[in-house]
């Protein structure tokens, strides 16, 4: 599709792009007092396009911009869930206490920089898009986790977070080099045509050069051996980033590993019914499954040993990068359709289990354990919500955690027993999980009293906590509805 | 085509040649008598002082950083002026949009006083010019 | 040699240096300095194939972006550092290690 009707399909990004504008112009004009109010802006350009978005319904896959990126119900799946975490960020950002004593103009606009970087993400076919994406979402993360300048905890995170992300990207542009090379042509499809072509001499390079790539894509979901960096900036940036950090890239970078690896190194099959397709020359698949244990059983044992809430859940969320990935290298719909679902709920259950830190934070100066002892007599209500979001963490019913990794250990299962040793591996993964996630409850509500909350606030983001916690709870028992949702928007733009 | 380079070869081996032989006559002739005040640093005639290794003022790297990003973005306008004629219009107003969008970014360092060798629009000075911003008076550090 | 084959070696050359200074180097400038090497081992790469591989422009487009990007990066990067320097008074990547196990 040529590039001027392409822009019909582009408005939700359109607007979004809009928004900033207008939000950086607006916020020259404010006082740093008043430059909260730029939030509101950003709040009501991601409900428009958000409503757009859902009204629209572009349920034809189609490619644009000359095939450079395409619109499919399965980039509309993720826009939405991107997008849903961004409002929410917003949200408890007008809330963060960390954030109340300096200018934040910037930070919204960041933050909705953010969210167009991820929507080129989830609906790039060629390896520029992929490249600048990436790069988009890189370098306003970076600003992000450094928002708190004269806060050395947050500069910090935001030194580690440059270092490793441009390293990384790095890597992985010399990867996408050779892939144009062995194939002429930036394009997914074009790529995968030309793979088709090529002797079996090349096999050397294109291993390496999926190798390479993979670094950084591995590190966009925080991947086992790339995740060095997400523990310290989990703990050295804001909260509320935080929690978008762990929720949004991560599923925009499933979403881009699916679409790469479905269309470059799979065959049409996934989303057409039929077997995935894999050039056995490298075994790539292989390399995933392995990739996907060794990064879950790693976050898990790390985060068994922490102090720190915070820094507990930037472990427990490279292990949950690790349960999605597990249904990666099984090539079949059901995969994919296991990691939507595991998209969703591990959306409402780990921001639910952030924005708990940061009532604390909030009302305390710190996460460590120590806030946690006794909160179930002090705020029992906040205690609930948190044991609620560790059951659903750790996969007990009847929580929505449950029903999400139910899908995908039942694809990996499916797949035959040759990927039997994974999901046994992501069992016991499941239990050492329980270990850490329990102790938490256990602290909240049976140990002596510690910590220094005398009361929680009934407001803003106490109400959101409860908005994630019922559907954690509500899809654990009656799931249909995400259930239908995915499976329509299981459907890939494929030439 | 490569004939036109073997001229610019040409001379360029040629004025390596002849600053070698400049270079190497002035050794031949010239008397070397070197002594520690020859030796030092030029300081406009001043005896040398300190290291050459001395911070700058930081306003040089927020200009160099500013000028660094607009410099490349222009580098937008030369693939863009190659297929110009074959695009027409279309390409004119994309890439007016494009200016658009570099002229915010334009605006937003001007309005904060980025620009400035010395700032005086403090009113939304953040970091280490805020307290400058709230009391204009305490203009101590600046 | 074949044309191409020259370019490819000077790109990997380049690589393997700028991995090099990546991982030796505490210092947080030449680490940055690592990777725009790998940046530009990644362009020699790209602009060779385009070139040599009798292929289409897109390479050429590819290496205009990741300048571009590149520059983007450091300008980030480079006033990271400088907050970092006021913090710490260091650039030293070691010296922050205020979050540890």
């Amino acid at each position: 599709m040529t590039n001027l009707t392409s822009l019909n399909y582009l408005q939700p990004e359109l607007i979004l792009t809009a928004t900033i504008l207008l939000m950086i112009v607006v916020d020259l004009f404010y006082s740093a007092k008043k430059s909260r109010r730029i939030g509101l802006w950003a709040l009501a350009g991601l409900v428009l396009a958000f409503i757009y978005i859902t009204v629209s319904g572009f349920n034809i896959p189609t490619a644009l911009f000359l095939g450079s990126i395409s619109s499919d119900p399965f980039g509309i799946f993720f826009k939405v869930l991107i997008l849903l975490a961004t409002i929410m960020t917003i949200l408890v950002s007008f809330s963060e206490r960390d954030l109340s004593n300096q200018r934040v103009g910037e930070y919204y606009i960041l933050l909705v920089i953010v969210t167009l970087g991820l929507f080129f993400m989830v609906s790039a076919t060629d390896l520029i898009m992929v490249y600048l994406s990436i790069e988009v979402v890189s370098i306003m993360s970076f600003v992000l986790a450094g928002y708190l300048r004269g806060n050395r905890r947050s500069s910090e995170a935001s030194l580690k977070y440059v270092i490793y992300g441009a390293f990384s990207s790095g890597i992985m542009l010399f990867g996408l080099s050779i892939l144009f090379g062995l194939t002429g042509s930036t394009n997914f499809f074009d790529i995968r045509t030309g793979l088709m072509e090529l002797q079996n001499g090349a096999d050397l390079a294109l291993m390496l050069s999926t190798v390479l790539i993979f670094a950084g894509l591995g590190y966009k979901i925080s991947a086992v051996p790339f995740h060095y960096w997400t523990p310290d900036v989990y703990e050295g940036a804001p909260t509320s980033i935080t929690a978008f950090l762990s929720v949004a890239p991560k599923a925009a970078g499933m979403a881009l590993i699916i679409r790469f690896f479905n269309s470059i190194l799979g065959g049409e099959g996934v989303f057409t019914e039929l077997e995935w397709g894999t050039f056995s020359a490298i075994p790539w698949t292989q390399l995933l499954a392995v990739l996907a244990a060794v990064t879950m059983t790693v976050g898990n044992l790390i985060a068994l040993r922490q102090t720190s809430v915070k820094r507990m859940l930037a472990y427990s969320s490279i292990a949950h990068a690790g349960y999605m990935m597990m249904a990666l290298p099984v090539l079949s719909q059901q995969g994919v359709y296991g990691i939507m679902i595991y998209a969703v709920f591990y959306l409402l259950m780990n921001l639910g289990a952030f924005y708990v830190v940061m009532i604390i934070a909030n009302a305390t100066g710190q996460e460590d354990y120590d806030q946690f002892r006794g909160l179930g007599h002090k705020a029992p209500l906040l205690a609930i919500l948190m044991t609620l979001f560790m059951f659903s963490l750790t996969g007990i019913p009847p929580t929505a955690g449950f029903i999400g990794k139910f899908y995908l250990f039942a694809a990996v299962i499916k797949a035959g027993p040759s990927f039997y040793w994974l999901a046994i591996i992501g069992a016991l993964n499941s239990v050492i999980s329980l270990y850490y996630y329990m102790y938490v409850v256990k602290t909240m509500f049976f140990t002596q009293e510690k910590t220094s909350i005398t009361q929680i606030e009934f407001k803003g983001i106490s109400i959101l906590v409860i908005v994630l916690a019922i559907p954690t709870l509500i899809f654990g028992i009656y799931w249909t509805p995400i259930a239908d949702i995915v499976h329509k928007s299981l459907a890939i733009f494929i030439r | 085509m490569y004939l036109e380079f073997g001229t610019v070869l040409a001379f360029t081996i040629l004025g390596i040649i002849l600053l070698m032989v400049a270079l190497w006559l002035q050794k031949l002739l010239a008397p070397s008598n070197p002594s520690k005040l020859k030796q030092s640093t030029y300081e406009c005639g001043e005896e040398p002082e300190g290291s050459a290794w001395v911070q700058f003022n930081i306003r040089f790297y927020i200009i160099a950083l500013v000028f660094l990003i607009f410099d490349v973005e222009v580098v937008f306008l030369f693939p863009w002026a190659v297929v110009f004629r074959e695009l027409g219009w279309l390409a004119m107003v994309e890439m007016g949009i494009f200016l658009v969008i570099l002229l915010v970014g334009l605006a937003y360092v001007w309005r904060k006083g980025d620009l400035d060798w010395v700032k005086l629009n403090m009113k939304n000075a953040r970091g280490r010019y805020r307290r400058f911003a709230e009391d204009p008076n305490s203009n101590k550090n600046f | 040699m074949d044309q191409l084959q020259t370019y490819l070696i000077i790109g990997a050359v380049l690589f393997c240096l700028g991995l090099y200074g990546v991982i030796t180097r505490r210092n947080a400038i030449a680490i940055l300095m690592g990777v725009e090497l790998i940046l530009n081992s990644a362009n020699v790469n790209f602009v060779a194939f385009a070139r040599f591989g009798g292929m289409n422009m897109s390479g050429q487009i590819f290496a205009l972006f990741v300048i571009i990007m590149a520059a983007a990066e450091a300008a980030v990067a480079l006033a990271i550092i400088i907050n970092i320097y006021h913090l710490y008074h260091s650039i030293n990547v070691d010296e922050p290690s205020e979050l540890k196990l």
